[in-house]
């Protein structure tokens, strides 16, 4: 499947949540499939922190890489493209082609840096939303995503509920943990301690990739869990080495594994965009100026299927299940799977084959109702 | 629970519910009943089932399922929220049926429990042999409690429930005499019998 990243551009100027203003507005989407003539095949798939709009495909024949979804977006996969008109977009504050940290400032005509405002899950969807108008998109037959796509698919349910027939919410909240405010903490220390990044001011010098590097390293300890570690590395060391090397090196594999993951994030990520969407996730509490969470959910009519997995300590079950109450509480249709994994929280990305089997069952119930 | 693979209960629950109900279905397994009652009922169904299998299945017969123990799945919903909250042949398996029982008439107008009968006279007969209550050990079958119907009611009676009526069968037959001996399953409905203080 061949794609191509395409551009919308809003001349206008967004209010954000934090009574800011933004724009003009840039938006990198993906789309896939083709929509139906009564326009109401629609998906919008919502990408996690480290994604983009290519979720799926490739760009060119001879690309090594297939989208950061491939295996859940596809011709017969859970998000059938021969069935749905799949959208994917980059979120406002990323680096993948939107209006973020590491753009130009038409103001300045220099990049935005630490003067890009602050964004929230929110102020995403609202981007989104003028993207949805530009496609001709009244409402979606479903909006999804897992961790901050999740939150998107949740924020897209309260901000504009007719416009959504249904959320697939994997691996998210409605409200952050105090542990996992932390754990967004420490990568952002890690890059503030980092002297190239220089208050953001390093746009055409060298990059924080120091700092960069090691807040990504955490990010991954995060996205495994005690059992994925020990199944994928075990105390094994680098090169099949028998013995120690009595030195500091990177020895074991799970040591090489994060510090190459932590240096190729490097090369495709800006650390800036990296503080900015960590940030938009800790200010993400649907509850926020609310009694309850289940306040946040009054106007919500969409059905939701909300999936969390056994080993996500990022995102644990206790927290899709104070979702599902809350939504309960509004007599919501909610269908809700804890699957058993041991992948911990990058389970929503791998265990594909479970989530084709409930995505297809799922939306066939929206689909047949009226 | 099966009897030889058959369900007698669940045609008899199906009866006790009319049209359109908002029903609960506590326990809910592969979701049979639940997809009968919107087959012929009508009703709008809702489901708690523990198993992830389970409620994979549910999901498959395009029913609304959230996985979870039963006492969570009823702390979830808001007073008076169903007509009917169903727990069938699961009461035994509850270590604390008292406050299940009284949740299910927090969130639902009526309950509906049915179970197996431990006082039905093959089961006694089962014991003076020696031979006990429930499956082979081996089985692999949960830990069950023997519930008699006495027993029940006098559970129904310190839930402050009122006893709106009762089904008794043996086989798929109706019982009418000696129901203690004879019944092999109840099923009860229960409704609130006054305000909870």
């Amino acid at each position: 499947m061949l794609v191509k990243t395409q551009y919308f551009h809003y001349d206008g100027e967004i209010q954000l949540q934090s009574g800011a203003t933004l724009g003009p507005i840039t938006l990198a989407y993906e789309t896939y499939g083709q929509l139906n003539k009564d326009r109401s095949n629609a998906i919008l798939i919502c990408h996690a922190w480290s994604g983009d709009a290519h979720v799926a495909g490739r760009h060119s024949p001879d690309d090594p890489k297939p989208g950061w979804w491939d295996d859940a977006v596809g011709p017969g996969k859970a998000f059938d493209t021969d069935k749905y008109f799949v959208v994917c977009s980059n979120v406002i504050g990323g680096c993948g082609g939107s209006t973020g940290p590491s753009s130009i400032n038409p103001k300045t005509g220099r990049p935005y840096g630490l003067s890009f405002p602050i964004v929230t899950i929110a102020d995403m969807v609202e981007a989104q939303r003028l993207l949805t108008d530009h496609l001709g998109i009244e409402r979606w037959l479903t909006v999804g995503g897992g961790s901050m796509g999740g939150m998107q698919a949740l924020q897209w349910t309260v901000s504009y509920p007719a416009r959504v027939r249904s959320a697939i919410v994997l691996a998210a909240t409605a409200r952050l943990s105090p542990q996992t405010i932390a754990l967004n903490e420490v990568p952002r220390q890690a890059i503030y301690a980092d002297p190239n990044w220089n208050n953001g001011d390093y746009y055409g010098k060298t990059p924080p990739n120091a700092g960069l590097a090691v807040a990504r390293m955490i990010g991954h300890i995060t996205f495994l869990s005690d059992a994925s570690m020990r199944e994928k590395f075990g105390r094994r060391l680098h090169n099949g080495s028998e013995g120690y090397g009595w030195r500091f090196d990177p020895e074991f594999e799970v040591e090489r594994y994060l510090n190459y993951r932590g240096h190729s994030f490097t090369k495709r990520f800006d650390a800036n965009s990296f503080l900015y969407l960590s940030k938009a996730m800790d200010y993400f509490d649907l509850s926020y100026g609310l009694p309850s969470l289940a306040d946040a959910f009054r106007k919500v009519t969409a059905k939701f299927l909300v999936v969390s997995y056994t080993s996500d300590w990022l995102y644990p079950s206790w927290q899709s299940k104070e979702l599902v109450r809350a939504l309960l509480q509004n007599d919501i249709d909610v269908t809700y799977v804890e699957i058993d994994s041991n992948y911990g929280h990058d389970a929503f990305l791998l265990e594909v084959d479970r989530l084709a089997e409930l995505t297809r069952d799922f939306l066939r119930r929206v689909e047949s109702a009226h | 629970m099966t009897l030889n693979g058959k369900r007698p209960d669940l045609d008899a629950i199906i009866a006790l519910i009319p049209p359109k109900a908002r029903v609960l279905d506590l326990g809910c397994g592969d979701g049979e009943l639940l997809a009968r009652l919107i087959h012929e009922r009508q009703v709008l169904a809702r489901g708690v089932e523990l198993s992830e299998a389970n409620v994979r299945a549910c999901i498959a017969r395009g029913l609304s399922v959230r996985q979870g123990n039963i006492e969570e799945g009823l702390a979830d919903y808001p007073d008076g929220a169903f007509d009917y909250v169903i727990l069938s042949q699961t009461l035994a398996y509850l270590d604390h049926p008292t406050p299940v029982v009284n949740e299910m008439l927090r969130v639902g107008q009526r309950a509906v429990i049915s179970f197996e009968n431990a006082g039905y006279w093959r089961t006694r007969w089962r014991m003076l042999r020696g031979q006990g209550i429930g499956g082979d050990l081996c089985s692999g079958e949960a830990r069950a409690r023997a519930i008699t119907l006495p027993q029940f009611e006098a559970l129904a009676a310190c839930v402050q429930a009122k006893i709106e009526s009762v089904r008794l069968f043996a086989g798929d037959k109706p019982v009418r005499a000696f129901p203690t001996w004879q019944a092999r399953i109840a099923i009860y409905v229960l409704s609130r019998a006054q305000a909870m203080v």
